[in-house]
């Protein structure tokens, strides 16, 4: 049985920021490995100049993508995107939307417009922002409709959520024929947060190939590990969700331990300052180095100098850049309030708060060689088990049973 | 004619490990330091002697006094009877009056249920003396059977025992050794001679005056334990629900001379629970044995019984193991990191002799059980199976954590030391 699937989805994200683009991607591209033909609508803010940024091999004879202009990026907050908008011509606000929940509606209303013609068998939509645009459009095809979330408002905000996204959220949720959750962690989340039936949600894990980390081509930024001292990153976004102060108090118990070791904080946020004063009063000042935002490239690069990932966030759907670590052979210490220490079979799984523990776990990586080694050579064939389309043939599956039920 | 039925020969293992505790980088070193976790392993302790430990001992007695031809052996490492003097004094007496009876045979071990006959032959025939002193003090009773930790067995281990004194061993009934042979024959290792390094080494060591001059092999029927042990209780299984009778049936039909049902003895209440049935189970089958005339014996009883048969040669140039399907050493050396544990560890053995200090020698041995290399397997743990049901730790790295840092304190302690 052939499927098509009219999915509302991200773009592959050129710079490093969050995993919503590339899990689109990597999902994109096993859905067509598994010959589900996608119909993929995405906005996007740039009108020509944007192709070149276009990954998703548009020769693919199964694969027609749609753009719509707008200037929603995924994680976008009320206040960023009012930044972003008063910096364009008033003209061009008119046709983005002047504030977020227009810019949404003007996105859904001009999504839905532009896939009337397409006759798809199921409708897919990926985090709150496409839900509305899912919603309607399942609607007018009567097909039915898959939400995926990938991150919740919860999880941005340390569950301090804006009222008006968490109940998009939730509206997606309800009107959902089924829920695709990134983890069993995240779908704990959905029915003790939002109220969801268990079995309205299924679990398909976040898949990992590695060509996606090599296709961007940056340059190459200078080596940032000092000659023997070993090094211990975070690469993330630096926000409340992240874990950054986190990763600081446990970078402040190992600098007791062992002074020798460096600490590379990469990424940037609205938390970068306050986790810079933060290194400062600690007494990091000397062995801690914020990179600021990093490309694709620069990320391999960092992993595979590093000899330990820490990855402290407080609420983690899934966690991406674990698996990316542990694919450039880095031995990971994760929060257990994650998805990815789900899969990860091979490394070390924090409660977050436990900064004594996760010092812990990182100092004894650095000392037991035997433990790294086998850390580096074990964790990464768990990889092989997790390629996108693998699981694809899952999503593939769960199409399947709606279209026949 | 019939032939006459094969008898039973029960072994129990009954051991307890000591747990670490969730050590840190920045506590070695420190005085006082203790590397295991008194709490939890009280708790377990309690638990288990509850479950099982005290209601099994019980029934045990409750059998032997009844049944005159129904006999059972055990092994209890020295560290679980340290822990029966520390947490459970009940539970240390329901065994010595199963001693009393005279009808239990209490096997020899090593005192630490430790790896030592994989990396130190001086270090292994010590724990062994060790444990043979305790046994004899605790129970009034020599053991003359020798059963290695986890059933570890080579070729080269059955003649060591040999030459420790004992007159058999058992050995799990591997089917790649057997070759279509039943374990329920009598079997001895092929006959050589050892190096004279490795006859001296015994010699100085051992626990008793003279070496035997033969050793038998008894094998465990691994499937027909298995079915009790692993798989009483679970209903996917076409045997289930089993029952003493059917279950005799079995015994019966696998002939021989007689079946070797050796297992943990925490499958009586702890493995399977009370509600399983396996207790009312156990006390079925003496009764049973009774009326069809087959006796339940005692290792040495089997070993006796048996000379007028025809010994198989059980050849093991490789060690085995009643571990996993695998049955060799890889529960507890396959990866990495297991092997770097037990190399560091042995690696201070002669820095342990030469500093000689009671105490660091203890916790040095303390170290080497088993179990500790047990919970840092990592072939099957994504899959959720024994190892995981058995590890005190949330992973195998978890395990080595603790352990590495327990090894750097004793390390650094050892090095100090004046």
């Amino acid at each position: 049985m052939s499927i098509h699937s009219l999915m509302f989805g991200w773009e592959y994200p050129p710079l490093h920021l969050g995993g919503l683009g590339v899990a689109c991607h990597g999902l994109v591209q096993g859905l067509l490995k598994n010959g589900v033909r996608v119909t993929l609508v995405l906005p996007h803010s740039h009108d020509s100049s944007g192709e070149e940024y276009d990954v998703l091999s548009p020769t693919e004879k199964h694969l027609e993508s749609v753009r719509v202009r707008s200037m929603l990026s995924p994680y976008i907050t009320h206040d960023q995107y009012l930044r972003k908008i008063t910096a364009v011509s008033k003209e061009m606000q008119q046709v983005y939307g002047s504030d977020l929940p227009q810019a949404v509606a003007y996105f859904t209303e001009a999504s839905v417009e532009l896939t009337k013609d397409v006759n798809a068998d199921v409708v897919h939509c990926h985090d709150w922002m496409t839900y509305g645009a899912g919603m309607r459009a399942a609607a007018y095809h009567h097909r039915p409709l898959v939400t995926h979330i990938h991150a919740t408002e919860l999880d941005r905000t340390h569950f301090h959520p804006n009222q008006w996204i968490y109940d998009m959220e939730r509206h997606g949720f309800e009107a959902a024929d089924c829920i695709i959750a990134v983890s069993n962690y995240t779908k704990g989340i959905l029915t003790q947060h939002y109220g969801i039936a268990a079995d309205k949600i299924r679990v398909v894990h976040n898949g990992s190939d590695d060509e996606i980390i090599n296709q961007a081509r940056y340059s190459l930024d200078a080596n940032l590990r000092r000659n023997d001292c070993p090094m211990v990153l975070f690469l993330g976004r630096m926000t409340v969700q992240k874990g950054p102060l986190h990763f600081l108090e446990m970078a402040a118990k190992v600098h007791g331990m062992r002074p020798d070791v460096q600490f590379v904080m990469a990424g940037e946020g609205g938390m970068l300052d306050e986790a810079i004063n933060r290194a400062c009063d600690l007494g990091l000042k000397d062995c801690t180095v914020f990179t600021g935002k990093v490309n694709s490239r620069e990320a391999k690069k960092l992993y595979q100098q590093a000899d330990c990932f820490v990855m402290p966030s407080l609420s983690e759907p899934f966690g991406l850049v674990a698996l990316e670590a542990i694919a450039n052979g880095t031995p990971v210490v994760v929060s257990k309030q994650s998805g990815v220490s789900e899969v990860v079979a091979h490394g070390f799984t924090v409660d977050f708060w436990d900064t004594d523990k996760m010092a812990d776990c990182v100092l004894t990586i650095l000392r037991e060689n035997p433990l790294a080694l086998q850390l580096k050579s074990e964790a990464p064939k768990g990889l092989r088990h997790m390629r996108w389309e693998h699981q694809a043939r899952n999503v593939r599956s769960i199409y399947s049973d709606l279209i026949t039920s | 004619m019939n032939k006459p039925p094969p008898s039973i020969c029960l072994y129990f293992q009954v051991h307890q490990p000591y747990r670490l505790r969730d050590l840190r980088c920045s506590e070695i070193g420190q005085p006082d330091l203790q590397y295991f976790d008194e709490e939890k392993n009280r708790a377990i302790f309690r638990k288990v002697a509850e479950k099982c430990y005290l209601p099994a001992n019980a029934l045990m007695q409750e059998l032997v006094e009844t049944y005159p031809d129904f006999h059972v052996a055990y092994s209890l490492s020295g560290i679980f009877l340290e822990q029966c003097e520390a947490y459970g004094p009940d539970v240390l007496e329901s065994f010595q009056r199963l001693a009393a009876t005279g009808k239990v045979e209490f096997l020899a071990e090593t005192y630490y249920h430790s790896l030592s006959s994989l990396k130190s032959l001086k270090e292994f025939v010590q724990q062994v003396t060790a444990h043979v002193a305790r046994i004899e003090e605790l129970f009034g009773q020599q053991p003359h059977v020798f059963r290695n930790t986890e059933l570890i067995y080579s070729n080269e281990l059955a003649h060591v025992a040999r030459l420790m004194g004992f007159q058999g061993v058992l050995a799990e009934g591997a089917d790649h050794l057997l070759k279509n042979q039943t374990p329920n024959d009598p079997f001895v290792p092929p006959a050589f001679t050892l190096p004279t390094t490795v006859r001296n080494a015994v010699r100085q060591h051992r626990p008793y005056a003279k070496a035997a001059r033969n050793i038998a092999v008894l094998l465990k029927n691994y499937r027909l334990s298995d079915d009790v042990a692993f798989r009483f209780s679970d209903k996917s299984w076409i045997g289930y629900p089993l029952h003493a009778d059917r279950f005799t049936d079995w015994l019966v039909n696998s002939g021989g001379h007689s079946v070797n049902l050796f297992m943990d003895y925490e499958t009586f209440g702890e493995h399977q629970w009370a509600d399983t049935g396996i207790f009312e189970f156990l006390r079925a089958l003496p009764a049973i044995w009774q009326k069809r005339g087959i006796r339940a014996v005692t290792p040495s009883q089997a070993i006796r019984t048996a000379r007028g048969w025809e010994r198989q040669v059980y050849d093991a140039h490789a060690h085995i193991s009643w571990a996993d399907t695998e049955r060799d050493l890889s529960a507890w050396q396959e990866n990495h990191i297991q092997r770097a544990a037990l190399d560091a560890l042995f690696a201070l053995e002669e820095l342990v002799r030469k500093v000689n200090d009671p105490e660091l020698t203890r916790r040095w041995r303390l170290l080497q059980t088993s179990d500790h290399f047990y919970y840092m397997c990592t072939k099957y743990w994504s899959d959720g199976d024994v190892h995981k049901y058995f590890s005190p730790y949330e992973s195998p790295y978890e395990a080595y954590r603790r352990f590495s840092h327990a090894l750097c304190d004793l390390h650094h302690r050892l090095t100090i030391h004046p």
